[in-house]
């Protein structure tokens, strides 16, 4: 398969399993948002929580690494400039939800 | 020496339709949605910090502009999660035809509001 097919596909694969994490997401932040930091903490540390979290993190990350290269792709001329934002992109994807994972399963209340 | 190139259309002048627009709203907010993301990462992180750190978060949240947010970061998924599903329909062959397109085009749309709606009151329960 060609990197390019390969890329579509992990990103319609990627896009499939985010639209119920985000829908799960987004009804729980805003049930949760304004509650004090005792019933935050409840929530997330629940197993289902932080289960859903960390996948919605990996796969998001994931998808918008693939989708903004895309833009990086699409706008940024110089060949340069545009291999290092795809590698700081690439990087971030790895390391903000890594830390992230870390964080829930170290939440305990 | 000057470019004598023909200059494709610029933003300016170009003549907007649903489709251009929705497909640049398309990039556009899914790059402000991961930017939300990395927001919440932060807002999880601030937890480890303990009740009297997170008191600050909390007032925030609670304000004005914490509701707004809030908002904003549902129509932003909302938007996100009906246009990512009309692409996943033009990936299995549909919805190519102009009109179709325009009509999927309007629901991504208002949908979106719709859809924001549902879910602050699922969300705050409030039926």
């Amino acid at each position: 398969m060609v990197n390019a097919t390969k890329k579509w596909v992990f990103l319609k694969i990627s896009s499939v399993i985010l639209i119920p994490l985000m829908l799960w997401f987004i009804i729980n932040f805003v049930s949760i948002y304004d509650k004090n930091f005792d019933e935050v903490l409840v929530f997330l540390t629940k197993e289902s929580s932080k289960f859903l979290l960390s996948i919605l993190m990996i796969v998001a990350f994931f998808f918008s690494a693939l989708s903004i290269s895309e833009i990086f792709e699409d706008y940024v001329h110089d060949e340069k400039i545009k291999n290092i934002s795809i590698k700081l992109l690439y990087s971030s994807a790895i390391i903000i939800p890594f830390l992230t994972m870390i964080v829930i399963f170290n939440l305990d209340i | 020496m000057d470019n004598k190139n023909p200059l494709s259309p610029h933003i300016q002048i170009y003549s907007w339709s649903i489709s251009s627009l929705i497909s640049i709203s398309h990039r556009i907010i899914g790059v402000i949605n991961i930017i939300l993301l990395t927001i919440v990462c932060f807002w999880i992180a601030s937890m480890l910090l303990g009740s009297t750190s997170y008191e600050f978060i909390y007032s925030i949240l609670n304000s004005f502009f914490g509701k707004f947010l809030v908002i904003g970061i549902t129509w932003s998924f909302s938007f996100q999660i009906l246009s990512e599903i009309r692409h996943l329909f033009w990936d299995l062959g549909y919805g190519f035809e102009i009109t179709t397109s325009k009509i999927s085009g309007l629901i991504v749309i208002f949908g979106s509001f719709i859809i924001t709606i549902l879910i602050y009151i699922l969300g705050r329960q409030l039926i």
